[in-house]
């Protein structure tokens, strides 16, 4: 992937996504506001967050390959590859934006890093 | 919106029905595939949001309400709850194109009669059609001094068969339809589509909305349910947790791929009340109780409600965490396929 910006903005657009981002194996993030209600500042906190997972959720295992932590309004997916890269989703409940959370995952463990 | 669409033959007996969602354009599909349905018998009001439900209801008295659950501004949820303080003897049915299992309980809870996945084709729409007709028409019966309500299946069957009787019950969504054999309070047979025994039961206990109606009992013929009642329905339950984890746990045929490996269920202060294979509850509540408090770190960052569960998907596992302030439930399905 080399650009990932353009790769959040051109993938992650189906009707209710919320926003994107994308964090590199070398720290470096990129986002995405896809709603006024989620600028790319917030998931740059959430692909931050996952920081803090691994520490204690998954301190005595291997991280799963993806998760999404379902809200009353909405989903969060976050997927992570071996390689160190990051991808998070915010989609809203009952949104056409739910049907994307699998095939971008897929998309997302399947891309090119060009590393 | 808010319209008469049928006309009125005086002679004939009325059921006022009040339609409630923001698309136009499945307003009009309903009306048009219950119109020749009701034969003149249901008087077909439409409103395009809950206020103007709301008002409708204000001018006239309805029968019945159904309710889009997903609808802007005020949900069906809300809707719900406001009509069951301005309008409590009100029957209300909730309609859904996205059905799920809490969304399912959340509207039975809130006082809808039955919860229904919006149907697609023609067949779909005549089985609502006769799941709402009947409930419109149902009457209390002499001998009952009570209303059941917001029972379900499974809670049916425990009845019947705690009380050692004999009935069939015949389930049926718009895609299903299907009968449970109870014969002096055991369950003897299951049939659903082409599926019979085990296979069958599951499928029906695990439908995500539909309808049900215990008829005299009658002989299936044949017997293909052997093991207790308990342990049926407990088999039932792991296999619709496993559904609910997201893993394909009961294909097409209703054979099991993959297998609920560890179910742990607690109150909200961690304290087991059932577990399933579970060998270290405590860790167990440790990590929920870390998933609480990152949901609450996600929650704060992103505002989207409440916290429901969190699905992991693992190499060859998937595992479903639920943290509640009154449970904590943890599934771990094995053999889940590790693609998204």
């Amino acid at each position: 992937m080399k650009d990932p910006k353009k790769w959040l903005a051109e993938r992650a657009t189906a009707p209710g996504t919320l926003g994107s981002g994308v964090r590199q194996a070398d720290g470096k993030i990129f986002c995405h506001s896809a709603d006024e209600s989620c600028p790319a500042g917030r998931m740059e906190k959430i692909l931050r967050q996952f920081d803090g997972m691994k520490l204690t959720l998954f301190k005595d295992t291997v991280p799963p390959r993806w998760s999404t932590w379902t809200f009353e309004q909405g989903q969060i997916r976050l997927v992570a590859r071996a390689d160190g890269w990051l991808f998070a989703l915010a989609v809203r409940s009952e949104s056409d934006a739910l049907q994307s959370l699998d095939p971008l995952t897929r998309e997302f463990l399947s891309l090119k890093t060009g590393k | 919106m808010a319209q008469v669409d049928t006309s009125v033959k005086d002679s004939e007996p009325q059921h006022r029905v009040l339609f409630v969602d923001d698309e136009p354009d499945f307003l009009q599909m309903l009306a048009e595939a219950f119109a020749p349905l009701s034969q003149d018998r249901w008087q077909m009001h439409h409103a395009g949001s809950a206020a103007a439900a709301l008002e409708m209801l204000q001018q006239q008295k309805m029968d019945l309400v159904v309710v889009d659950v997903n609808m802007p501004q005020l949900d069906g949820i809300q809707f719900l709850k406001i009509l069951n303080e301005q309008h409590p003897g009100l029957k209300k049915v909730t309609l859904t194109a996205f059905a799920t299992e809490e969304k399912r309980t959340e509207c039975l809870a809130n006082g809808a009669e039955l919860f229904i996945e919006k149907p697609k084709t023609t067949e779909g729409f005549k089985s609502v059609f006769v799941m709402l007709d009947g409930l419109i028409s149902w009457l209390p019966r002499d001998d009952f001094q009570g209303v059941l309500r917001r029972v379900g299946l499974q809670d049916v069957i425990q009845m019947e068969c705690l009380g050692r009787n004999s009935s069939v019950l015949e389930v049926y969504n718009d895609q299903v339809l299907g009968r449970i054999y109870i014969e002096d309070g055991n369950l003897i047979h299951a049939a659903a589509a082409d599926l019979i025994g085990e296979p069958a039961l599951q499928k029906l206990l695990a439908l995500p909305g539909g309808s049900f109606e215990l008829v005299p009992f009658e002989s299936p013929g044949e017997r293909t349910l052997n093991a207790s009642w308990e342990m049926l329905l407990a088999a039932a339950v792991r296999v619709r947790e496993a559904q609910a984890a997201g893993g394909t746990t009961v294909n097409a045929e209703g054979h099991a791929e993959a297998t609920v490996a560890e179910t742990l269920i607690c109150s909200g202060k961690g304290e087991p009340v059932y577990e399933f294979q579970c060998a270290d509850a405590q860790t167990r509540v440790r990590l929920l109780q870390n998933i609480a408090y990152h949901a609450e770190q996600l929650a704060q960052i992103l505002p989207l409600g409440n916290f429901d569960r969190l699905e992991m998907q693992l190499a060859n596992e998937r595992i479903v965490a639920q943290s509640r302030p009154d449970r904590l439930v943890y599934v771990r399905v094995a053999g889940s396929p590790s693609a998204a």
